[in-house]
């Protein structure tokens, strides 16, 4: 049995006294698009900033690939092969599309801290990030600072960030939030897109995209894992139903 | 930017260094007063050094306000290194000794940076002011090396003669530090283009991400930190070689506040701006300077006007007329710019003379007539009062009906019908 690309062991989290994180235990097969489901305030965002170092885990372990990666750096994280996106926009304003997703190739491609590099010479790291901005569907939007963009395309761009570089792991917090249908569709479709081949781990709150995308669901109650297995699974499982999905699953 | 263009700036990414050793070299040639050429030796030394403190607040985000201190000690140094090849203890050309102020700026750099960049923002802007107390402090105590409150001096002809040249002249001098000028714009261009000088500009803009795709914060700004370090340095030993001396003043904090003001008014924002501003700033300090006592209350009015109104600075007005020059469309601000000219110059004037008068009156009362603006007049009489006071109530009055005018001319010059699908 392969390892599993990502496993939480037990994982805690206390900010001033309250245990926030209650014990979680989750793990994500390798090239496994995963989803993680729950009510507002059930830790979902806690969780991944656990993951990528964000925040400090009061106990309990993260693995990446059997890696033991609890509390490092989120540089370090990253380095590692583990990449994540944001719930706000999180994104370099006032430098343009091409300049954010170059880079967000730079450390992956190797050029560390030099100084002794140009940019532009390097014809592989050009290549590589008009790629992922055609991929992204922004390439009218190559020069335009990343501020001005559309939601949307801010969201596109979040997206690109994270996955520049090809990290085998990738993180997506809400990718959808605030987006209309037409605009959901597209994201929807990136994902399926530039994840290709790659361990997802995403949290989303619309049950459509969800249900569409994810192999396996994981719902995260109050700090705790109440059930993990396939969409139908989860749909039928009692406690979810009781404790979360009931009026989000009416709708589908 | 238009296919045109960017051939052209694919074509030829070397002209604008050409065209900038052009006008160096010529500029000594058209501007041959007395006091021309050591003004254009300040400024240079001034260019050297805001850009490299542009590295820190443009670039990297960083808030210092100690930055005159890696120039001190560069310079003084330097002016140690040219004692030591004054006696002998060493060989070198001075065309070398910025390559030593710079390496001292890189040393110094290193050593304080490696606390100092560890947080940015508030914390760094404190330490960066601290260390700036400390050395200028140290320079009363430690007389040995910075030789108390007359500083230490040199003679920078005692060097070996580089083909023949002594930097005895003025000129002679005016040519090393173009050189060096020219250099350093071009290395802390190029670094601008590095994958670390990218990352600079990505820390700044959102420290967190840059940690998610990869790379350490501190580190970057480290490095940054000590790249800005080099040039300060190279900025001192140009300083040296100059000036010949160097005291407390030349890197306590009220020098770092005047290449923070310089940097500011050239504009952060852009890799050109502190060019412009260490121009402005330099002439400002000079050649108003020589005209009144009060040039530093003209800069600080310009400092917080800059602050107020034109936060991109100098180089961002220039660049805010990009936009309606491209759209060809400059000839609609003619008419208004022209008609708040004169009324804005009316205003100008009528507040320069009305401060320059209270200040004559205040510290040479005694004299009854003072010369301003090339007319001389009886400061006891109600004459130039009421007529400056008229000027800049008239002015002032005039230019806000017409500033409307540059607004809406503004606003219709660079409106884009359906620039965003």
């Amino acid at each position: 049995m392969s390892v599993d690309a990502l496993k939480l062991d037990n994982v805690k989290k206390n900010f001033a006294g309250t245990e926030i994180i209650r014990g979680l235990n989750l793990s994500v097969a390798q090239d496994e698009r995963h989803a993680v489901i729950g009510p507002n305030g059930a830790g979902k965002s806690t969780a991944y900033n656990l993951i990528t170092g964000r925040y400090q885990v009061s106990s309990g372990k993260v693995f990446l690939k059997g890696e033991d990666i609890t509390n490092l750096q989120p540089y370090e994280v990253k380095r590692k092969g583990l990449s994540r996106s944001f719930q706000i926009t999180n994104i370099f304003p006032k430098m343009s599309v091409f300049e954010n997703v170059r880079c967000s190739l730079l450390w992956a491609m190797g050029y560390k801290y030099s100084f002794w590099h140009m940019v532009g010479n390097q014809s592989k790291l050009n290549n590589d990030a008009e790629e992922i901005i055609e991929e992204l569907n922004l390439k009218d939007r190559r020069n335009t600072l990343a501020g001005v963009l559309s939601y949307a395309e801010q969201r596109a761009l979040e997206i690109g960030i994270t996955i520049a570089g090809g990290s085998e792991v990738i993180l997506l917090d809400e990718p959808t939030a605030g987006m209309s249908v037409s605009e959901t569709e597209y994201i929807v479709g990136l994902i399926r897109k530039v994840t290709e081949g790659k361990t997802l781990l995403v949290v989303e709150h619309d049950m459509g995209v969800v249900f569409d995308l994810a192999d396996r669901i994981s719902v995260l109650v109050y700090g705790e894992i109440i059930a993990t297995g396939t969409p139908t699974e989860v749909k039928e499982n009692q406690a979810v139903q009781e404790a979360y999905l009931g009026a989000a699953m009416e709708e589908h | 930017m238009n296919d045109n263009a960017m051939q052209k700036s694919a074509l030829s990414p070397a002209m604008p260094w050409i065209l900038a050793a052009a006008i160096l070299i010529v500029l000594p040639f058209i501007f041959t007063g007395g006091g021309s050429i050591t003004i254009m030796n300040q400024i240079g030394i001034t260019i050297v050094l805001a850009m490299s403190y542009n590295m820190l607040l443009g670039q990297g985000g960083m808030l210092s306000f100690g930055h005159a201190v890696y120039m001190g000690i560069g310079g003084f140094v330097a002016v140690h290194v040219m004692n030591l090849v004054e006696n002998e203890y060493m060989w070198l050309p001075l065309p070398l000794l910025p390559l030593v102020g710079g390496l001292v700026g890189l040393g110094f750099a290193t050593i304080i940076g490696s606390f100092s960049t560890r947080k940015a923002g508030t914390v760094f802007a404190m330490i960066s002011l601290g260390i700036g107390e400390l050395i200028a402090a140290c320079c009363i105590i430690i007389t040995v090396f910075f030789g108390g409150e007359e500083g230490i001096s040199g003679d920078r002809t005692m060097a070996p003669p580089t083909f023949g040249i002594e930097f005895i002249t003025q000129k002679e001098v005016y040519f090393l530090i173009a050189f060096w000028v020219l250099l350093s714009t071009f290395c802390m261009y190029l670094f601008t283009q590095t994958p670390v000088g990218k990352m600079a500009n990505a820390v700044r803009d959102n420290p967190e991400r840059a940690e998610f795709v990869g790379y350490s914060q501190r580190w970057v700004r480290y490095v940054s930190f000590c790249a800005a370090g080099f040039f300060a340095g190279v900025a001192g030993a140009l300083f040296a070689i100059n000036y010949e001396i160097l005291t407390e003043q030349n890197l306590n904090l009220n020098m770092s506040f005047q290449v923070l003001l310089a940097t500011y008014i050239g504009g952060v924002g852009f890799f050109l701006g502190p060019i412009f501003g260490a121009i402005l700033f330099t002439l400002l300090q000079t050649v108003i300077g020589l005209q009144t006592d009060l040039w530093a209350l003209y800069t600080g009015l310009v400092f917080i006007l800059m602050v107020m109104f034109l936060p991109a600075g100098l180089t961002g007005l220039f660049a805010m007329h990009m936009i309606p020059i491209q759209l060809g469309r400059v000839g609609m601000l003619i008419k208004p710019y022209s008609k708040i000219f004169f009324p804005g110059l009316a205003f100008v004037i009528g507040i320069i003379a009305l401060i320059e008068l209270i200040n004559h009156v205040r510290h040479h009362g005694e004299e009854q007539f003072m010369t301003l603006f090339w007319v001389e007049f009886d400061t006891t009489s109600f004459v130039p009062w009421g007529l400056f006071a008229l000027m800049t109530i008239v002015g002032f009055y005039i230019s806000r009906i017409f500033a409307k005018e540059v607004a809406e001319a503004w606003g219709e010059a660079t409106f884009v019908e359906g620039e965003r699908s």
